[in-house]
């Protein structure tokens, strides 16, 4: 899977910034997405494109429940957040609805991989290549359950009989 | 070896175990608010699905009700829609609502415990994070996205990955409980370990600075425990426990025996271990102020703001983030907390908008008016909470010192009905999140405890309410 990198140098980023909660009253998942990042970034509507990653740094999602916030990424584009730490909510959330992957990263790969990037992920290695500056990197592989639940292609999908 | 009161409960809901792996694990009770269902209901709707058990899922309005007069019709239209498709949705699936006329409705987490919903030792789920409020009755209780809403509606289970269990031990006892308070303690835990501090963990609370609480105090620590990343929230029930859910309107029938068997089997083995630990000393705790834009950036109300390099003591994204968050706050390192000036109080939310937080706000305001230069509101966290105020008089005293006083919900807690801040303003407010546009786009949010709001109020800036004659 290869995509770009919009970069977030920080961490903490919340749910609240991610979709303020003024729009959690939309239900159209299109107009959701022209709001994602909105409390953080008001250009993200305008320079994000389909199949870019967002990197960024510790406790990615914390705050609200609220799915619209890997909603409003995926619906945005964005096929993967890749961060050195995730809120739990915010990472089922991600998984279950089957809306992006959430990938967690080490320090080296947060810290040299910029803005722009093209990066390729593969999850059967857990493998993130840095396509642009030729480097490789390992990203925390998934657990048994959510490895399951990605390969199923969400919870409404994965049968434990048969996954 | 034994087992903490989180394995227990883990234990007892298993319903597949896979070795090594992750459980399927038993729902008792699914609370359900309008803001996070109406897809899952939806896919039922798709796929041709049932709610597998309608008499264990509760549902009430409370993000997006407004606050004012209840008998006229709801502008904002997107809201008025999300709260008739939780009333359609309900009524077609056999739910029991709570909607915006009864006399039970209010924030999710308030009425739970209140009706007596909420029972320990009990697996209860809520589309909202903040459902690890309940934890404090001794149940595994914790928030969950849409798509396991729908998960949980249709089969009443959730494929689980067993969490570690993490010890906070409160130890001592605060010198002046009615100026330092449960908020207080809980803000002091996360700005000790982060808000990242109990991630992938079930904290249990326990140590006499718990045990002296009394249950809405326990479920002011339990709610926020989600501000320090952890799953849920516990403390091990008691007599008061116990005592606080006798003869409420859904208690059990059975309720007696069901106490016996409580009090033998919901506590921690006293030769269990637990993966993570914390001490919390509570004599010298002072009220608490937060001074940026996540939770753990919480000082003493006697500190200063703190520079960027004395706070993030060497780490450069938490340098960055300080430097953001004081930018956004628009404060300067150096500035005593008690010369910060604010704009707006509000006293509400699932965090403090109980009945003991109204009665110990309406101590420092009794005979008082609120600054000319604040607006103030109080929101009860339920329309049961509004009434018992009301008995006792609460409503007059915040109303002659030129408080609204409003009917329930979530309000201004996380601005998605029309209780919002400004741009630029800045709010002393008892909820639980002071992110970034959290009340309102540019809207600045302290978090302090129900005393601190309502001396702030009064003041127009904080002030250390210890100071206050509060008995």
């Amino acid at each position: 899977m290869k995509g770009a990198i919009i970069k977030y140098a920080q961490d903490n980023i919340d749910t609240d910034v991610i979709i303020p909660g003024q729009y959690l009253k939309v239900h159209d998942y299109a107009e959701l997405a022209t709001h994602a990042m909105e409390g953080l970034d008001p250009d993200f509507h305008s320079k994000v494109k389909e199949g870019d990653f967002i990197l960024s740094g510790k406790n990615f999602g914390c705050g609200s429940s609220r799915e619209h916030a890997p909603i409003a990424l995926s619906h945005s584009g964005i096929k993967a957040v890749l961060a050195l730490s995730f809120a739990r909510i915010f990472y089922r959330n991600s998984v279950d609805g089957a809306f992006l992957l959430p990938i967690e990263i080490d320090e080296d790969a947060y810290n040299e991989i910029s803005e722009g990037d093209e990066i390729d992920i593969d999850i059967s290695t857990n493998e993130i290549k840095n396509i642009t500056k030729n480097k490789t990197y390992k990203m925390k592989p998934f657990s048994e359950i959510i490895g399951k639940i990605i390969s199923a292609g969400g919870i409404f999908k994965y049968n434990p009989d048969q996954n | 070896m034994g087992k903490t009161l989180f394995e227990k409960l883990w234990a007892s809901h298993i319903v597949v175990e896979k070795h090594e792996g992750p459980s399927l694990i038993y729902v008792d009770r699914h609370l359900v608010h309008e803001v996070t269902s109406p897809q899952a209901f939806e896919g039922l709707r798709i796929n041709n699905r049932k709610v597998r058990r309608p008499d264990l899922t509760i549902a009430t309005m409370d993000h997006n009700v407004p606050t004012n007069d209840r008998s006229l019709p709801i502008l904002d239209q997107t809201s008025a829609i999300q709260i008739q498709t939780l009333e359609k949705n309900c009524k077609d699936f056999g739910i029991k609502l709570f909607d915006t006329n009864s006399p039970n409705q209010g924030i999710v987490h308030v009425i739970g415990p209140q009706l007596g919903i909420t029972l320990p030792g009990s697996t209860i789920v809520c589309g909202d994070s903040h459902t690890s409020t309940h934890g404090a009755f001794g149940a595994l209780a914790f928030g969950i996205g849409t798509s396991d809403v729908e998960h949980v509606l249709a089969s009443q289970t959730l494929w689980l990955e067993k969490p570690k269990s993490f010890e906070i031990r409160v130890e001592g006892k605060r010198k002046n409980p009615h100026a330092v308070t449960a908020k207080d303690i809980v803000l002091s835990i996360i700005k000790n370990i982060g808000t990242g501090g109990g991630t992938g963990t079930v904290i249990e609370y326990c140590g006499e600075g718990i045990t002296d609480l009394s249950m809405e105090q326990r479920m002011t620590i339990c709610n926020m425990s989600i501000e320090a990343g952890a799953r849920a929230g516990l403390v091990a029930p008691d007599e008061k426990t116990f005592d606080y859910l006798r003869d409420r309107e859904y208690t059990p029938k059975n309720y007696e025996s069901l106490v016996d068997f409580w009090r033998d089997e919901l506590k921690t083995d006293s030769d269990a271990k637990f993966e993570k630990q914390f001490i919390l000393h509570v004599d010298d705790i002072v009220p608490q102020v937060s001074w940026g834009t996540n939770p753990g950036m919480t000082c003493d109300v006697t500190d200063s703001i703190p520079s960027p390099d004395e706070f993030s003591k060497g780490d450069l994204n938490q340098k960055k983030s300080v430097q953001k968050a004081l930018d956004y706050m628009d404060l300067k390192p150096g500035t005593p907390i008690v010369d910060i000036k604010i704009d707006r109080v509000f006293i509400g939310s699932c965090t403090n908008a109980r009945l003991e937080d109204l009665i110990e706000a309406s101590k420092v305001i009794k005979g008082q008016k609120v600054s000319s230069t604040v607006q103030a509101m109080v929101v009860p966290g339920s329309q049961m909470v509004k009434k018992q105020a009301e008995e006792m008089g609460l409503d007059k005293i915040f109303i002659n010192a030129n408080f609204d006083w409003r009917e329930s919900g979530c309000s201004m807690c996380l601005g998605m009905n029309p209780d919002i801040l400004s741009p630029g303003e800045r709010c002393a407010s008892t909820s639980n999140r002071n992110f970034e546009g959290r009340q309102g786009t540019g809207g600045r949010t302290h978090l302090v405890s129900p005393v601190m709001a309502a001396a702030a109020a009064i003041k127009g800036h904080f002030v250390d309410v210890r100071e206050l004659d509060l008995n």
